[in-house]
């Protein structure tokens, strides 16, 4: 067996409903704030850190690289190097297994890795006949040439392509995610109610949560607005007091007409960072470092990217399969909610052995996944889903929420825009 | 000694180039310009050059003043003006020769060396940043005497003149050539050939280069008067008319404004004579003196390396401790501020915010800069993520347990070399640091407040404070652009403990039946920045107290605190300013006298001026004395300048003992004697003064 990958500590800001208290901070300062708090509490010097990898999905145009800005930002050295990954939803993941694979492969020793997300800051952009007006213009010479040009302006140039949609929208089969939901809700025959009932459960867990204050442990405050000294210490997504008729109101959000999915039964557009320091098991052990937990194994799996939210049960399945792990090994289950209907599909797909063995390759089911040891916290849909830093959050609550209880073994999963789907093991012995 | 090297090329191209012999600042001192007097007569008739070039071999520096000590040393007004025009003499040479002259600016080129510059046809610069242009003579209490006030007004025109030399502002090369002090700003590394393209332009088309220099204002033709009423009234605001040199600037301006070039000239001569053998300007150069000292002290006597201090922690978030996390946070430091609650963050925040601020608005941080500079401050309410940092400043309440409790909390979890510093302005550091596991790693370091604004911190070593340490936080301090000054570990340690018995002695003569508005008024006309009441009211009467208090109990009789501080904070519940009632009533608009304050004395008595000055200001030179005789500072200078930057003490007057001394020590004691016959020990002189005024020793 592979060494373990030790996880010294993990810290996130607070989420914050986008648009809201995070807006006027853009991604690479809300990274820097958590990767500089983060690397503060570990405690050792910054510069021996060999490199920082930060997963992020809208990347700022005027940040490029957003891990190198973040790594200068915080106050790290000039030779400390870093770079970005992508992997959808799963950034804030890709970017611990992107380490776990260097460290391995004897490429670096301490990595401090994370995702962050400002889905207010995601730009819009110009039509491309707007665009092409730009620069017919900037080539006109004369001022006559520059005033014809302007003659074939029309008011509807300007109307302008929302990039948080076209990020959500996946490019090969043309639907946005919430459609991809739909088609699951069609596929397993899941209603609006059992939908709607799901997602208040969410935010009751993640209500409860909040106020037994159990993500302190996991949150650093942030002053989001110093001009009038505004402080952020938990987040602000979920609705204390939800109720069933609240839920009801909500028109579909996807299909107007005959659709089950809303605004309030998916996960919340957010604002948000989240960073861990990782390093191999025994290097943890040489330098006297008690690890808050180790990844002991992960999987990414690839699917129809129409019905990309199944994407939790082809990565277990390849995870479990690979390892000989199966759902008994597993004392809490952290499924991402990118929609209720998602992890409700998933639930029925995980407990049947037709789908394991149309879809999955298995003679059997993976098994039934207690809810009592699901998302115990309430995910997503009460929390929201900045997603390049929510595969990071999974990890840091499944091992901080695993060390609370007295548990040892968790599996973090998500589903993936695109197709795919991410699945790893976490242990806190 | 050479101070000269000379060269031409085939083409004609000559250049001369300033570089000592013997590696020494490029300074215009008399051999420097007699050197240069050799020179230019040899120059005048060769008939080869088509152009020189005048520039500096030194790094940094172009030229970078006149002689400072030769200035000090003038003593008759005469003989100073025969220097100042001999200087003008030579000066005159440089601008009378046929062929084009062009400075080339690489570093600072100050007072008579941007005066030299001047006398060229031609400047251009680099845009390094040691390359700093001006006149700052005004600082040293003189005017430019080489020619700076007659050729700047030509070349720049009166207003922008007038601003720069009134001010004795020092620009950087973007400034400069914004402005039109030079005709051409170029990057460093490009300067090799961008220099040949000038030659070139000068040589072939100067006119392109003088029409880009600044027009005549139609302020200029018609409204001068009105350029010079507002010059005078902003000197007056900023220097009370206490400075003679700004006004002669303003008279000199005046009276030669469409004058010929020489009889300005004479006429600035004239005028910078009669300042540079004036009191004020030896007093503006001593302290300048004591400043460049300053700047070499280490705060030991030895050569052991400072402790390093990359990241600092504040604990503490109120008003002094917010000042001292943006002063570090704005060297580019990390910073970490470890608070009671994540309120304060956000009121830390709130007021760092603030200070960043009007530092963007006065153009001397961009607003990005300062978003970076405020990131690199983290929070916390634990004592976590300590351990990365060198230093922890302890910015809380004056009390004994809650610091020693403290420290203890910050020994256990900071590194082996981390220091523990704390900012308190009365506790004994030895004290604080007796239950400590490392006392050597503890120091006194005292800012003052607002520590944005005031230059001063005292570096207090405890008994076992270590070289390593002591030098560290002095080091730091530096960076932190600040003065530091080493003083002895007593009662309010050296500036509060001069300054307490003042405010202490004007409480007691508003007790004794004086307006204290009177007073105030007296201090200020004296020079202080402001007057006793009114400045207690700034601090905070609960403040001004407790210090007050810790005073008493440390000397006793001799600092017994007032009873009208007792009452106005203790029975009227007065804070001052913060709470908009002290001495006076702080509502928007001048402060008022607050009449309930000034009921509480019956008795109304009219004192002398004399005896208020005498005892108010005497009463500190006497403390003073005994902190030198306690070896509590260094010397006397050091004394004045902690004194000037700490509280404000005039800088014409050149200190708090250059006063004494200018007074004369005999008088202070026979003074200091009667008023102790009349009012008290508290006014025996100390035994420093008493056997000086024996042996007919000053203090400088």
């Amino acid at each position: 067996m592979r060494e373990r990958i030790a996880i010294i500590d993990g810290l996130r800001t607070p989420i914050a409903k986008a648009g809201g208290k995070l807006k006027d901070i853009q991604a690479e300062r809300l990274g820097a704030h958590i990767v500089q708090e983060l690397a503060l509490r570990v405690g050792l010097p910054f510069g021996l850190y060999d490199e920082i990898i930060m997963g992020n999905v809208s990347q700022p145009a005027h940040a490029a690289n957003v891990a190198r800005v973040i790594a200068l930002e915080a106050g790290f050295p000039d030779s400390t190097i870093a770079y970005t990954v992508h992997r959808n939803c799963a950034s804030g993941m890709e970017s611990i297994t992107s380490a776990a694979c260097k460290i391995l492969s004897g490429d670096g020793e301490i990595f401090l890795c994370g995702g962050v997300e400002s889905m207010s800051n995601v730009p819009l952009m110009y039509s491309d006949k707007m665009k092409a007006l730009f620069e017919t213009l900037a080539k006109a010479k004369s001022l006559s040439e520059k005033l014809y040009t302007l003659t074939h302006f029309r008011p509807r140039h300007i109307k302008p392509i929302v990039g948080l949609m076209q990020g959500l929208t996946d490019p090969v089969s043309g639907l946005v995610m919430g459609s991809t939901a739909e088609i699951l809700a069609q596929d397993f025959g899941i209603s609006r109610e059992e939908q709607d009932a799901y997602a208040l459960q969410s935010h009751k867990k993640a209500e409860a949560a909040i106020k037994a204050g159990i993500f302190k442990a996991e949150i650093a405050p942030i002053v989001y607005d110093t001009k009038a000294g505004k402080v952020m210490e938990d987040d602000d997504g979920v609705r204390m007091g939800q109720n069933m008729q609240a839920l009801g109101k909500l028109r579909p959000f996807f299909d107007r007409k005959n659709g089950t999915v809303t605004a309030g039964n998916s996960s919340q557009i957010s604002d948000a960072a989240a960073a861990v320091v990782v390093m191999s098991e025994s290097k943890a052990r040489q330098m006297g470092l008690e690890p808050m937990g180790y990844l002991s194994h992960y999987a990414y799996a690839g699917l129809d990217p129409k019905r990309m939210g199944m994407g939790p049960a082809y990565a277990t399945a390849k995870l479990f399969d690979h390892h000989g792990l199966s759902l008994k090994d597993i004392d809490l289950v952290e499924m991402n909610e990118a929609f209720a209907v998602q992890v409700l599909a998933n639930l029925v797909a995980f407990d049947s052995d037709a789908y394991a063995k149309t879809h999955l390759g298995r003679s059997q089911a993976l098994g039934s996944i207690d809810t009592t040891r699901l998302n115990v916290n309430g995910g997503a849909v009460a929390l929201g889903h900045p997603v390049g830093m929510t595969g990071t959050r999974l990890v840091i609550h499944t091992l901080k929420e695993l060390r609370r209880r007295g548990k040892n073994r968790g599996l973090a999963t998500l589903c993936i825009g695109g197709g795919q789907g991410a699945a790893l093991i976490l242990e806190v012995e | 000694m050479k101070y000269f090297d000379f060269s031409i090329d085939s083409g004609g191209i000559a250049t001369l180039c300033f570089v000592r012999e013997d590696g020494g600042v490029n300074i215009l001192s008399s051999e420097a310009l007699n050197a240069l007097d050799t020179k230019l007569d040899e120059l005048k008739t060769a008939k080869e050059i088509r152009l020189l070039t005048i520039s500096s071999a030194r790094e940094g520096i172009f030229i970078a003043g006149a002689d400072i000590a030769q200035i000090e040393g003038l003593r008759d007004e005469e003989e100073a003006y025969e220097k100042v025009r001999e200087g003008q003499r030579i000066l005159n040479k440089l601008s009378a020769l046929d062929f084009p002259t062009v400075a080339i600016i690489d570093g600072a080129c100050l007072g008579g060396g941007f005066e030299l510059a001047l006398c060229c046809d031609y400047r251009i610069c680099t845009d390094d940043a040691k390359t700093k242009i001006g006149l700052p003579e005004v600082n040293l209490g003189v005017l430019p005497g080489f020619g700076g006030t007659q050729r700047l007004k030509r070349l720049v025109g009166l207003s922008k003149a007038l601003e720069l030399i009134l001010g004795g502002k020092i620009l950087n090369a973007k400034k400069a050539e914004k402005l039109g002090l030079v005709d051409g700003c170029v990057p460093k590394g490009y300067l090799a050939f961008k220099v040949n393209n000038f030659i070139e332009a000068v040589l072939n088309r100067p006119d392109e280069i003088l029409k880009k220099r600044p027009k005549k204002t139609l302020m200029e033709r018609f409204a001068s008067p009105l350029i010079f009423y507002v010059a005078r009234k902003n000197v007056m605001t900023a220097t009370k008319g206490k400075y003679p040199a700004p006004l002669a600037i303003l008279k000199l301006f005046e009276k030669t404004q469409n004058k010929e070039i020489e009889i300005g000239l004479n006429d600035e001569a004239r005028a910078f004579s009669r300042l540079a053998v004036g009191d004020i300007c030896k007093n503006l150069i001593g302290l300048f003196y004591t400043s460049e000292a300053l700047k070499k002290e280490r705060g030991v006597k030895n050569e052991t390396e400072p402790q390093k201090i990359s990241m600092v922690t504040v604990i503490g978030a109120g008003v002094m401790g917010s000042g001292i996390v943006y002063q570090f946070s704005s060297i580019g430091k990390l910073v970490r501020m470890k608070l009671r609650g994540y309120e304060q963050a956000g009121s830390a925040m709130k007021s760092i915010h603030k200070m960043y601020d009007s530092i963007i608005k006065r153009g001397r941080l961009r607003p990005e800069e300062a978003a970076i500079a405020m990131g690199h401050i983290s929070y916390t309410t634990e004592f976590d993520g300590l351990k990365n940092c060198d230093l922890a400043l302890e910015a809380i309440i004056e009390n004994t347990e809650a610091k020693q409790e403290l420290y203890a909390q910050l020994e256990a979890v900071m590194g082996e070399n981390a220091i523990i510093a704390s900012n308190t302005s009365s506790l004994s550091v030895s004290m604080l640091s007796e239950k400590m596991d490392h006392p050597e790693r503890f120091v006194g370091m005292h800012f003052f407040n607002p520590v944005a604004k005031m230059p001063l911190v005292e570096i207090i070593p405890g008994k076992k404070s270590s070289d390593k340490t002591i030098a560290g936080v002095v080091e730091l301090a530096k960076k932190a652009g600040k003065t530091p000054i080493v003083v002895g570990d007593c009662a309010g340690f050296l500036v509060n403990r001069i300054l307490l018995p003042y405010i202490n002695e004007a409480a007691r003569l508003f007790e004794e039946g004086a307006d204290f508005e009177h007073i105030d008024r007296l201090v200020l006309d004296f020079g202080m920045p402001m007057g006793p009441f009114t400045l207690a009211d700034e601090v905070g009467l609960d403040v001004g107290y407790k210090v007050a208090k810790v005073l008493e109990e440390a000397y006793g009789e001799r600092m017994k605190v007032s009873s009208i501080l007792d009452r106005v904070y203790h029975q009227m519940q007065l804070l001052g300013k913060k709470s908009g009632k002290g001495f006076y009533i702080h509502t928007s608009g001048k402060p008022k006298a607050n009449a309930e304050v000034k009921n509480l004395v019956y008795s109304k008595r009219n004192l002398e001026k004399q005896e208020i000055l005498d005892r108010a200001i005497l009463i500190m030179v006497n403390e003073a004395a005994m902190c030198l005789e306690e070896k509590i500072v260094e010397n006397a200078r050091y004394l004045d300048m902690a004194m000037v930057m700490g509280t404000g003490f005039p800088p014409f007057r050149g200190g708090l003992l250059r006063y004494a001394d200018a007074i004369g020590i005999e008088r202070i004691v026979i003074t200091l004697q009667a008023l102790s016959t009349s009012y008290g020990l508290r006014f025996e002189p100390a035994k420093l003064l008493q056997e000086m005024a024996r042996d007919k020793k000053t203090f400088y």
